[in-house]
Parts: structure tokens; sequence; C-alpha cells
């Protein structure tokens, strides 16, 4: 059952795995954002990346506007529909801990996917470009563009993200609250703006993934939740609370997964992914890529 | 109320409901089929709310025991080991839903974090369905399960076992509460480190509540691989046997025993209408619903003051008011 193919084929498999991972990188990385602020895993993510995806797909349609170029539309409008997100529904139950804040992101998940399944048909969409089907030949390998593209957004997400939380002061905020927020309320850090703020990016991250995925799938209304776990599977490989580690965990989420395909089904590539996930988050919480310390980060 | 009361109570309301079935025509009314998915739901609630209520830990992975206990008897009966409501069949339906949740929870719990515990049960729902969707001839793949439909004579035994599911998970909840046993759950919720530092075994306990809710769990699964004949992957692992209990146990009140009773009956009738009136619509009511029903009734039902004052005579402090919830960093 177990051949070992020539060697172009490894590679070529590693390559797609790792464009692939990217986008799980980019989800990955909102999550992680506010998961270090808030200390909740926001479930909705991947229902607020289908509908960036079909936000992509409408401005396709109606205005022919070339999904790339969406992003200028997309990840404004992301940011800002997380910050509203915030205010309206996670500032009141904030201060009461993480358990109504994850029920809440979770009936957000529900209610987006049904949204989206009554407004938009729970049929699948896919964007057709003159580049959808374009790829890159170099070195025996091809490469496709739109998966190109997605990595490349992921690299620069996650380096706008990590410039972000250095040099600004709103981004230093963040990573003082993600690092111990009682003592960074102490010294002037409001909470809620902070939480805010991750929920800003967190989202507009979910819009450049939610391009990103446009471009490359076919979707649907309730694909999100795979998404989600997904990324979460990221999250758990690379180690909570960190940026380039979430990216980093993608990537080998997205190797893993399209080895496993190669060499058994897709379907067990899938269980092989959430084992993977289980068992490092029973044997290594912290994260594979974060050198352990010995103790768990609270 | 007083303990008695309490409990004369239980068996008042459980009488009249077991003397239903002699006013309507259990075979036609809407009611006793209603009433049978009521019953269910608060055995699934009661289970959530012993592990997330009690013990403070947030399972998300319900519909993975319920999903394993309801494929329990499908394999079981298709290889004529277990017979048409076999009850040593449904018990068995419950433990092995209960090993697995030993051989996971205590990797799983040992960690102080709750999140890993809340990502990797749901994690585990996801792996069981994909698990049993690639089975193959076992466990029928992504079609599932047939069983064979011409067993089924009568609504009243289903009637009557979900009656006695959610008797009886109503009653383990409460019996193990009030014990020590319930002290020692509610202080690892409460505050783990001081729970530990008064020798109580925090693992011990945490991996006792998980398992006896997935024993229910696996109970809830095998009654409906009963009744609806068809035991597929879709379904059975669907998300919604883990949310809807959660959602009905967070209505009624986290952390009450009366609580996800009530939860469970009003939104069994809240989806119900939904589904009669607004059929298109009704899967994003129930998303709205959590929603508000977080933002402006985290406390549930229970600790709304004039119900209150009818059932509890004092005051019941929420857990999540009290920030009990919040996992906070020790």
């Amino acid at each position: 059952m177990f051949y070992l193919p020539p060697i172009d084929i490894l590679l070529q498999i590693m390559i797609n795995g790792i464009l692939f991972g990217a986008m799980y990188g980019i989800a990955a990385i909102g999550l992680s954002l506010i998961f270090g602020t808030m200390q909740i895993i926001f479930i909705a993510q991947g229902a607020m990346i289908i509908l960036a995806a079909y936000g992509t797909f409408w401005l396709f349609h109606f205005f022919s506007m070339d999904p790339y170029l969406s992003i200028i539309v997309i990840f404004p409008v992301s940011v800002i529909f997380g910050l509203g997100l915030y205010q309206v529904l996670f500032r009141r139950v904030a201060r009461a801990g993480k358990f109504p804040s994850l029920l809440i992101a979770f009936g957000l998940m529900v209610l987006l996917e049904n949204l989206m399944s009554v407004l938009f048909t729970p049929n699948s969409r896919g964007l057709r470009t003159s580049y959808t089907a374009f790829g890159i030949s170099a070195l025996g390998l091809k490469i496709s563009f739109t998966r190109l593209m997605a990595f490349i957004m992921a690299i620069l997400a996650t380096t706008g993200v990590s410039l972000f939380l250095k040099k600004t002061l709103i981004g230093k905020a963040v990573r003082a609250a993600s690092e111990n927020l009682e003592s960074a309320t102490l010294v002037g850090i409001t909470p809620h703006k902070v939480n805010m703020v991750t929920f800003g990016i967190g989202i507009g991250l979910a819009g450049l993934a939610g391009v990103a995925t446009a471009t490359t799938y076919s979707f649907g209304p309730y694909f999100g939740f795979v998404f989600s776990l997904k990324a979460m599977i990221a999250l758990a490989l690379g180690g909570m609370g960190s940026v380039v580690g979430a990216l980093m965990g993608g990537v080998l989420l997205g190797v893993l997964e399209s080895y496993g395909a190669f060499f058994l089904t897709g379907g067990w590539a899938d269980v092989i992914s959430y084992a993977a996930f289980l068992l490092v988050l029973m044997f290594r919480p912290e994260g594979l890529f974060v050198r352990s310390s010995g103790s768990e980060r609270p | 109320m007083k303990r008695k009361t309490r409990i004369g109570l239980l068996i008042l309301v459980t009488a009249l409901f077991a003397a239903v079935p002699l006013i309507l025509d259990s075979e036609n009314s809407y009611y006793v089929y209603f009433l049978f998915m009521a019953f269910t739901y608060i055995a699934l609630s009661q289970s959530w709310n012993l592990v997330a209520g009690y013990t403070g830990q947030i399972s998300l992975g319900l519909h993975a025991f319920f999903g394993l206990g309801a494929y329990v008897i499908a394999i079981g009966w298709g290889k004529e080991i277990i017979g048409f409501l076999d009850p040593l069949g449904m018990v068995l339906s419950g433990l092995i839903p209960a090993i697995l949740a030993v051989a996971i929870g205590i990797p799983l719990l040992s960690k102080l974090r709750g999140d890993y515990f809340a990502l990797g049960t749901l994690g585990l729902g996801e792996i069981l369905r994909l698990i049993f969707i690639q089975g193959g001839a076992l466990t029928g793949g992504s079609a599932g399960l047939m069983l064979p439909s011409s067993s089924y004579t009568s609504m009243l035994p289903y009637y009557f076992i979900a009656l006695f599911l959610a008797v009886f998970a109503t009653a383990v909840t409460y019996l193990m509460v009030k014990s020590s046993l319930g002290w020692a759950l509610i202080s690892v919720r409460d505050d783990e480190t001081a729970a530990a530092a008064n020798g109580v075994n925090v693992l011990k306990y945490k991996v006792l509540a998980f398992t006896v809710g997935a024993f229910m769990a696996g109970l809830c699964g095998s009654l409906q691989a009963y009744y609806l004949f068809h035991v597929h992957p879709q379904n059975f692992f669907g998300l919604n046997w883990t949310l809807y209990p959660i959602l009905m146990c967070v209505m009624g009140g986290v952390g009450s025993t009366i609580g996800p009773v009530i939860g469970a009956v009003f939104l069994s009738a809240v989806f119900e209408l939904a589904k009669i009136l607004l059929p298109e619509i009704h899967p994003i009511f129930s998303g709205v619903l959590i929603v508000l029903t977080i933002i402006f009734l985290p406390d549930g039902l229970v600790r709304l003051r004039w119900f209150r004052n009818i059932f509890e005579g004092r005051k019941t402090e929420s857990p999540i008011n009290l920030k009990l919830f919040t996992g906070k960093e020790k």
C-alpha cells in the first residue's frame, strides 16, 4: 500500500501544503490576537471568513471588481465590523469572564451561517477569474498563482501584525494586556479598548483570509466551521498567543494535510489533522514552536 | 423549599408527565412527540450542567458522546448483540462514551487551562464524525446505518424511557450536588487552586463529572437511535446536539438543578413554534436567541427575582455573575 513516490512529487505536495496552510495561518493569527486579550477562542472566525468571501464574490459579480483589488474595500469594512461587533455584542459580557463571550461567539457563528444560507442560498460558489487556473512553473514544480498570492498575503499580514504589536503604542498595549491584564490595567490600559482593537484586527484578518478563500476555493455558507477548527488546530500547533507561531502552525497543518491526503484519502487527512490537534493539546499545549519553559503560561 | 418538598415536587411532576399518555393519544399527538424531545434535551442539558455548571469545565463535545452512544446501538443491533430497546444495550451505550470520557478527560483535564478542554472536546466530536464517515461497512460511511424500523410498535416506550432519562439525569445531578461530592465539584469550579490546597483531588472530580455527563449523553443518543432507526454521522454528530443543550442550560440557569429542566422545556417549545411559524429562518432565530440570552439573561430564568421568590426561597448566586467562569489565572 505504501510506496515512495519520486522526490519531485513529494516536493510538489510540500509546496501545495505550504501555500494551502498559509491561509489557515491568516485565520489563526486573528484567533491568536483575540485569544491573547479576551482569552476566548473566537469560534465564529470561520463564519467571518466566509462572509468576507461572499463579499469578495458579490463585488466581483456585480461590480466586476478584481478580488485582489477588493481587499481595499473588504479589509477596512471587516475592521470596522469587528470594532462594532465588540461594542455591540461583547462589551457587556467581557467583564463577566470568558464563558459568556465563548457562547456569544458560538451563537454568532450559528447566526451568520444560517443568515448566509438564507440570503445567499446554500449552494456553493466559486470565483472564476482569468487567472484562477493560472500557474507558475519553476524547477519542474507547478505553483498555483492564487495560492501563491494567498501565501504572500499571509506573510504580509503576519509581518504587519508583528510590526503593529512591536512598534505602535496600541500594539504594545495589546501585548501588555495579553501578558497580564491586571497589571496592564494598573498602568492605565483600558481593557475594552485593547479588546476592541484586537477584535478589529482579528476580523480584519478574517476579511483577508476571506479574499484568499474566495480566490482559491469554492465555498458555501457552512464552510466556516471547518475553517474555525482548522485555524484552531493551527493555533494549537503553533502555540497560543504567538503571531509567527500561528502562521507556522497553519503551514505545518497544511503540509500535514496534503501529505495525509496523498498517502491516505481525503477523509483520513482530516482525521490525522484532528488527531494531531488532540495530541498536541494533551501533551504539548504550549505549542510546538515555543520552547517549553516547564510551567504553563497562565 | 425544603429538601423533602423538592423531592416530593419532582415525584409529583414526574407522575403528572407519566399520566400524559393516558389523556393524549400517544400515537398521533404532536405534544407527546414534543415532550419526548423535551425530555431528551433535559437529560442532555443536565449532562452539560454537571460538567460546566457545577464543575466549571466547559465541554463542547456533548455530540461526540451522544453520537457514540447512538452508534453503539446501531452497530450492536446490526451485529445482533443488542436487541430493540434493550436495557443492557442502552447501559452499554452509556458506558462506552463514559470510557472514552475517562480516556480523553485525564490528559485534557489535567491541564490548568480550561480552554484546552473546550477545544479538545470540540475536536473530539469532529474526529469521531470523520472516523464514523470513514468507517466502511461497520459504520455505513456517510449514509450511516439503517435499523429494522419494523420493530416500531408504539410511541409509548419511547415516551417513558425519555421521561425516565430526564428524571434520572436530574436526580443524579441533584444527588451528586447535594452530597459531599457536590461540594468538591463546586469547590473545583470556584477556585481550583484553593480546592487542591484543601486536599480535593481536582483531576479526579473533573474526570468524574465529565464521565457521568458522557454516560448520560450516550444514553440519550441510544434512545434517539432507537427512535429514528437511521444513525448517520451528520445528524448524530451534529453540533446542534451540543449547542441546544448549552443554550437550554444557560437560558434556564447554569449551576442549578431546576434550571436546565426549565430551559429545556421552554426552548424546546420556542424552537418548535419557530419551526412551525418561521420554517425558513428558524436556525437564524436560534443563533439570535443564544446571543440575546447571554447578553441580557446570562444568569438564567431561575435567577430572575420573581422566579427565585417562588421556587428557591433563598438567594442562589449565579456562577456567571460571580465570575466563576472566568477561569481566572491562578
